[in-house]
């Protein structure tokens, strides 16, 4: 297997600016070509800017379009993830990756956990999606794509490596906050982020390719600092914070084999208990069957037992 | 760096390179989204907006950046001095536009040597606190008005405590077209400015609104910077409760006085209110960005 170059396009997107952002997107496919890269990954809504509001239904694209057909045209012997707000055939509008190689796209994933609490309000704007796979690629591996908040959920990373994933791809528009000054790298979201990145790679023994974007938007200032980390959860690239670039990484996908062979945590992983016991936590949540850390006089599907007093203003 | 020393509560301490880039391409950001090149600021002598002078400076060049000096016959001329100390240094353009004749064109004002009194509304006994807002307000009126001549956008220097307790005058000192440091605590705003170069001396000053000889935010509001900072950080960043704080060692008077000061300053915090009644609404169901394709002054 030959060594991969992913080129990690590090860009500030324009903010509504959907031409402009794919002319910067075919121009920098054209540069990655020419570094050699294999893999080239942009950020979450690189071709929209992040903070769209009401403007997401302006700049939304249908997968037929042509514009991504176009770009999707530039990748003979190339694969690429970009993304965009995706408008399905029902009008409704999703954050989606698209995964284009030669000359195709092979792949959408719909971002399936959307932020809608403290400075993020991404439910109001878009749905979310329903599917998690892990797709085949042209370089011989599986990919398993996610956007951002979708890594902030642990069963993410974990199915898509279940599915077969060998690398696994996180683009995203991170807003940086909390500077201080006790913090890894003066950043605390950057630490979270790195925390969070390094833990998957190593318990799914996977690469993990994180490419945040940056650029200011409105009161966001986005803090870059896109990595590449091993499947031993050792970086092996680390992008300065909000330098805006098109760095190049190479890595030796061989290392997956050696990791999952020396340290088998994906081979020992119980999906059958998982889903055993997600059934039975949904069937109590859902009121189906009796809950055994609730209150014992709870209602079927709460948790907490009305005092005594009020118990019988709740009967019908 | 500086020789100038402050209390800087190690909670609050911030990554002060981190803070520069991010506050530079935010600045660059703002002006460029907006289609302008040049920036305005009333500069007082004070900390913030010396910081604020520093910080544009450094992101867009001194000969960008209009400096304008807004003194009240009552204002100390050291604070003068401190201004043109940052002028000095940084080497960018500047004014000095006196606002005592528009002050006290309304209020009126006593007779001077040589001048007669101005007559105004004949309420030359106005309190301080009417006399202190209307001079914020003819500040901001002069620097929207030099915002056009000089071809820049107004660049706000209110930091995050006197935002939270409400120290600021609506429509007045807080009037902006973007602030850099209105997420920065009191004890931010010193540690950055040290990192920056602001000068020891006004670095090391008591802060004042300079509404009368020896008026000093401190003494006139009953606490500390630090201890207000770490109050105000604890309550709002790390939401703990007010029982919390008294437990964790703030005097109860304090946080009885800032939970307060903090609620009722909520208005100036915010966009005043538009009664619904149409089917969009600005700022409630008409939603977009300040800055977007075809929002630059062109």
């Amino acid at each position: 297997m030959q060594p991969l170059t992913i080129a990690l396009a590090q860009i500030a997107p324009r903010l509504g600016g959907f031409d402009e952002n794919l002319e910067r997107h075919h121009a920098l496919l054209a540069e990655a070509r020419g570094v050699g890269a294999g893999l080239v990954v942009f950020p979450e809504l690189g071709l929209t800017g992040y903070l769209l509001q009401d403007l997401a239904g302006e700049v939304a694209i249908r997968l037929d379009d042509p514009r991504l057909a176009a770009l999707a045209a530039e990748t003979t012997g190339l694969s690429a993830v970009v993304s965009f707000v995706e408008e399905s055939a029902d009008h409704r509008l999703f954050i989606a990756a698209a995964l284009l190689e030669d000359g195709r796209l092979v792949h959408v994933h719909r971002k399936l956990f959307l932020p809608t609490y403290g400075l993020f309000d991404e439910r109001r704007f878009f749905a979310p999606g329903d599917l998690l796979r892990a797709v085949p690629s042209r370089l011989g591996i599986g990919l398993g794509v996610g956007i951002c908040e979708d890594f902030w959920h642990l069963p993410v990373p974990q199915l898509l490596a279940l599915d077969g994933a060998h690398l696994l791809i996180n683009v995203s528009s991170s807003p940086g906050r909390d500077l201080a000054a006790t913090n890894e790298v003066g950043l605390g979201t950057a630490t979270s982020w790195r925390t969070l990145m390094r833990t998957y790679a190593q318990l799914t023994t996977s690469f993990v390719v994180f490419v945040n974007r940056v650029g200011v938007e409105e009161s966001i200032s986005f803090w870059g600092g896109s990595e590449v980390i091993g499947p031993d959860g050792a970086p092996v690239f680390s992008a300065p914070l909000y330098d805006e670039g098109l760095y190049p990484v190479q890595i030796d996908l061989t290392e997956v084999r050696r990791a999952r062979i020396s340290l088998p945590l994906l081979r020992d992983e119980r999906p059958e208990l998982e889903v055993r016991e997600m059934e039975r936590i949904v069937a109590e949540r859902a009121g189906l069957a009796r809950d055994a850390t609730a209150d014992p006089d709870a209602e079927p599907g709460l948790d907490v037992a009305p005092a005594a007093q009020s118990a019988s203003v709740l009967r019908p | 760096m500086t020789g100038a020393t402050f209390e800087l509560p190690t909670e609050l301490a911030i990554d002060t390179g981190i803070a520069r880039r991010v506050i530079a391409e935010f600045i660059r950001g703002q002006l460029r989204q907006a289609g302008f090149e040049r920036a305005v600021l009333g500069l007082s002598g004070g900390i913030d907006s010396g910081l604020v002078a520093y910080l544009v400076a450094e992101a867009i060049g001194p000969q960008r950046l209009l400096c304008v000096m807004l003194p009240y016959r009552t204002s100390s001329p050291n604070s003068r001095a401190d201004a043109e100390e940052v002028i000095r240094q940084l080497g960018c353009p500047s004014e000095l536009v006196e606002i005592t004749p528009m002050v006290d064109g309304y209020f009126g004002a006593p007779e001077t040597a040589g001048s007669p009194a101005a007559r105004g509304t004949g309420e030359p006994d106005a309190s301080q606190l009417r006399r202190g807002n209307f001079m914020a307000r003819m500040r901001m009126a002069v620097l929207y008005d030099r915002s056009v001549t000089w071809g820049g956008l107004v660049v706000g220097t209110g930091n995050k405590t006197e935002s939270l307790i409400g120290y600021t005058t609506l429509f007045g000192d807080n009037a902006c077209a973007f602030n850099p440091i209105g997420d920065l605590y009191k004890s931010q705003v010193r540690q950055l400015a040290a990192a920056v170069g602001v000068p020891d001396a006004i670095i090391a000053k008591a802060p004042s609104a300079d509404l009368w000889p020896g008026q000093t935010d401190e003494t006139e509001a009953g606490f500390s910077y630090p201890e207000l900072d770490r109050l105000l950080y604890w309550l709002i960043d790390k939401r703990r409760s007010p029982e919390e704080l008294v437990a964790k060692g703030f005097p109860a008077g304090l946080v009885t006085w800032a939970v307060r000061a903090v609620a009722g300053a909520e208005f100036k915090r915010q966009v005043p209110p538009i009664a619904k009644l149409g089917p969009r609404t600005a700022g409630i169901d008409y939603l977009y960005p300040r800055r977007r394709p075809g929002s630059a002054r062109t």
